[in-house]
């Protein structure tokens, strides 16, 4: 039996693994920023497993910051969306490609 | 023994919710599953003896950000979405298995051995006494120490951040309410 910060390291790679294929498969934006919250999580189980492995607190800290930027990710993101649905209304990426000329 | 195998279903449950998570049909239904998910990593959080972490987690995660996002959905009033996955590009597989291979071998003993040699030669880590996380009850005061001494400019950085975050999501959601003023 593996011990707890090896098993969070594997379960923090399947989160990841889930969170890009949900960002890879779904055509919605909504959906797609859920997925990087997964993502992001992801990566904050890998931080805690990494200090709770190495007996350091860093990667407590760290994770801390990448909450404060999944915030301001997640607000601007949210900001963005509204404004693209009021000039758009519509969600789906395959139907907002002005950016791809 | 026991605490491994609460910790393996936890991160099985976690898993399996986040699949379902990216397979619903309902915006609202998939952000309800998600805060199930971050209230299941907090306790794994909790459990690796990060405690501080994990009631940051569920307050600001589960109470702050998926709140904003629940408000936003319904603020959209979206219709409910037929599933329409998209095609996975060749590049993508290529970036999946390059992924899956790094990971393995970061899995593997020979990964770990490497990962913990490049932590350990890190002056900065061996020049601070260890942290054992078995002592519990002051992981609030180590990581707040930690954060006002060493990690004291990146917190600076951080808040400044937050700050010009919050103006462009402001500026950002107003533009079109101005146009749309102009224009009408």
């Amino acid at each position: 039996m593996p011990s707890l910060p090896e098993l969070g390291i594997y379960f923090a790679l399947l989160l990841f693994i889930v969170g890009m294929f949900g960002v890879m498969l779904r055509k919605n934006i909504i959906f797609m920023m859920l997925s990087v919250e997964v993502m992001l999580n992801a990566a904050n189980l890998a931080f805690i497993s990494a200090s709770s492995m190495t007996n350091t607190i860093d990667g407590q800290v760290i994770m801390f910051f990448v909450m404060a930027v999944a915030a301001c990710e997640a607000g601007v993101g949210l900001a963005l969306i509204v404004s693209l649905y009021r000039e758009k209304s519509t969600l789906e990426i395959d139907d907002l490609r002005m950016l791809r000329g | 023994m026991m605490t491994q195998i609460s910790f393996l279903i936890m991160g099985i449950l976690t898993v399996f919710l986040s699949i379902m998570m990216i397979t619903r049909k309902w915006p609202v239904t998939a952000s309800m599953i998600l805060i199930i998910v971050m209230m299941l990593i907090a306790g794994m959080f909790g459990m690796l003896g990060a405690h501080f972490s994990a009631v940051a987690q569920i307050i600001v995660y589960a109470g702050a950000i998926m709140v904003v996002f629940v408000f936003v959905i319904m603020l959209l009033n979206l219709p409910p979405e037929e599933l329409r996955y998209g095609r996975i590009t060749m590049f993508e597989l290529i970036y999946i298995v390059l992924g899956f291979l790094i990971a393995l071998f970061l899995g593997t003993k020979v990964g770990q051995g490497y990962l913990l040699s490049v932590l350990n030669s890190q002056t900065l880590m061996n020049s601070r006494p260890p942290y054992y996380p078995d002592s519990m009850n002051e992981n609030v005061k180590n990581v707040s120490a930690l954060m006002f001494t060493d990690y004291l400019w990146a917190f600076e950085l951080i808040s400044f951040l937050i700050l010009v975050a919050i103006v462009g999501a402001i500026v950002i959601a107003k533009k079109a309410k101005v146009n749309d003023a102009k224009s009408s």
